[in-house]
């Protein structure tokens, strides 16, 4: 330990320039992360999940997840945040879109981008989605962006579940309608060949003929209302606006804000990095110091000559602790030198 | 443990160098701290007891960390302070050695007085004559020098202590430039590979 004290001594002023190099610029780039650094944050009132989309427990898929409605939206919305289809039609839709697009890599950028989004349940029902960027405008329409195209992508599942329904709707109608057809055709027939009053068997023929007409009537009838309903219910839910509510807009701050962080965590790793350094510094500086190897060393003390040497001791998990404490008890016999005298 | 140990006997080859130069009074400093010369201070009195039939004074004169009063328990005892301060005479500071053992005198009172070269000189020809050999432990060099350079100028030897592959060598530079030439401060060097095949064994014989 002392060897390394007395190297950091040595080369103080030089660990004394690393550190205010490395920790004046960790702080200068903090300061500056902080003061240039805008968020801009919407408040959304959701309602539940649209169940098209809904999370799910990705280890034990079977198993519920019993989550509010706000934890369901900020999951479902960070889930989206993760994909890179979502982020570049955020981006496509702000001032940002054309930087981006620009480039034949966007994943970085999007990378980037996605890490700047925050959002959070604030409650059972109430969620926040946040932007931090360095253009307070930028900040606000990305978050207007984000809301927009989540609607978007909720729309566009409904739509294509809604199409789903109707078109295994449309198949059972078809077969439907079939059997109602083939029924008429049956009591036509039916009825083309018997004139007059029926016999008892033939009345319950017809009648058979006819209930069965009756329940193709109907079943065509419920397909149609089925048709219709699943139409009309994402639209009509979508309209009452009950799913997903912007409480508070996204607005363009006037002043810094939402840097905290990142400034600390700037400050933090400079700070970390500096002592490290430091320390790395001492320790190369400590090794590589000009040491004497050996008594063949000793000629370049100059004048000093070499008196004698005191070999390493060595014994099994001795240390030089021990060696002195050995000393001290033979020639201090329990801290009286002069015990054994007074022992005689 | 006794003096027939190997620990004790690693001192052994320092010790009769000692002996057979001839010197009666010897100091150990260094340049920096944790070098190691208590230790050494302390081994060597103890080999020394062991190779002359005289009395061996220990004399610990670290004014900046005196371990050697400390490993004695003697950290309120009247000492070498308390004896240039003129608070006590030497004889009944001492701590008397005995066939196997140095006399020690330890520090006293660090407050009560300072090294200077007309104490120590005194105290060293009138107190001290008695003893015929002395073993001074100093404090460092870089740290200490004004506890330092008072006994350089007494004392028969000063040796510098600095462990092997660990003492920077511009600090030994400085510690020595401290001392100055006339001192004609040698090295000890510390912790090193131990070497088969010593002469210490061989002396021992003879003398005994």
């Amino acid at each position: 330990m002392r060897p390394y004290l007395a190297t950091a001594r040595r080369y103080w002023w030089v660990l004394v320039m690393v550190l205010a190099i490395i920790w004046g610029a960790g702080l200068v780039a903090g300061y500056v992360e902080y003061a240039s650094t805008y968020s801009s944050e919407a408040t959304v009132w959701v309602h539940r999940a649209p169940q098209d989309l809904g999370a799910a427990n990705p280890d034990e898929p079977n198993l519920p997840l019993l989550q509010t409605s706000a934890s369901q939206q900020a999951d479902l919305l960070n889930q989206l945040l993760q994909t890179k289809s979502f982020l570049r039609d955020v981006v496509r839709k702000t001032a940002l879109g054309p930087s981006i697009e620009a480039q034949t890599d966007d994943g970085a950028a999007l990378d980037a981008i996605a890490k700047h989004f925050k959002v959070q349940a604030l409650g059972t029902n109430l969620i926040s989605v946040s932007y931090a960027a360095h253009d307070p405008r930028t900040a606000r329409d990305m978050v207007v962006a984000a809301l927009a195209v989540r609607g978007e992508r909720v729309a566009a599942a409904g739509t294509a579940a809604t199409t789903a329904v109707s078109t295994l709707y449309q198949k059972e109608l078809d077969l439907a309608e079939g059997k109602a057809v083939a029924a008429q055709q049956a009591i036509d027939e039916f009825n083309a060949s018997h004139s007059g009053d029926l016999s008892s068997t033939d009345q319950e023929e017809w009648a058979r003929l006819r209930l069965t007409l009756d329940l193709a009537n109907v079943r065509v009838m419920d397909l149609r209302n089925r048709i219709d309903q699943a139409a009309l219910a994402p639209a009509i839910l979508d309209m009452s606006g009950l799913e997903f509510q912007v409480v508070d807009e996204p607005r363009e701050e006037g002043a810094p804000h939402g840097g905290t962080r990142p400034a600390l965590t700037l400050a933090g790793v400079a700070f970390i990095a500096g002592l490290a350094l430091a320390a790395l510094l001492v320790a190369i500086g400590t090794v590589l110091v000009d040491h004497v190897a050996g008594p063949a060393d000793l000629v370049r003390l100059g004048p000093a000559r070499l008196f004698a040497t005191v070999p390493r001791v060595g014994r099994a998990g001795g240390t030089s602790r021990d060696l002195r404490a050995m000393l001290a008890a033979v020639a201090f016999a329990d801290g009286r030198p002069d015990a054994e005298a007074t022992k005689t | 443990m006794t003096l027939d140990d190997p620990l004790p006997r690693s001192f052994d080859g320092l010790a009769s160098r000692v002996d057979a130069t001839g010197f009666r009074s010897v100091a150990f400093t260094s340049a920096l701290a944790g070098e190691g010369v208590s230790t050494i201070a302390l081994g060597t009195a103890l080999s020394l007891v062991a190779l002359r039939s005289e009395a061996v004074l220990l004399i610990d004169a670290n004014w900046i960390q005196p371990s050697l009063t400390e490993d004695a328990q003697l950290a309120s005892a009247p000492g070498l302070a308390d004896c240039l301060a003129g608070n006590t005479d030497a004889a009944s500071a001492i701590r008397p050695g005995s066939r196997s053992r140095p006399a020690f005198l330890p520090i006293g009172d660090r407050t009560a007085a300072r090294p200077t070269l007309r104490s120590l000189a005194s105290l060293l020809t009138r107190d001290l004559a008695n003893y015929s050999t002395a073993i001074v432990d100093l404090p460092p060099v870089l740290a200490g020098e004004s506890f330092v350079l008072s006994w350089a100028a007494l004392v028969d030897q000063v040796l510098v202590v600095l462990r092997e592959a660990s003492t920077p060598l511009p600090q030994v530079r400085e510690a020595l430039g401290k001392l100055g030439n006339a001192t004609n401060a040698q090295i000890v060097l510390n912790r090193t590979v131990p070497q088969s095949g010593s002469a210490t064994a061989a002396l021992r014989a003879v003398r005994t």
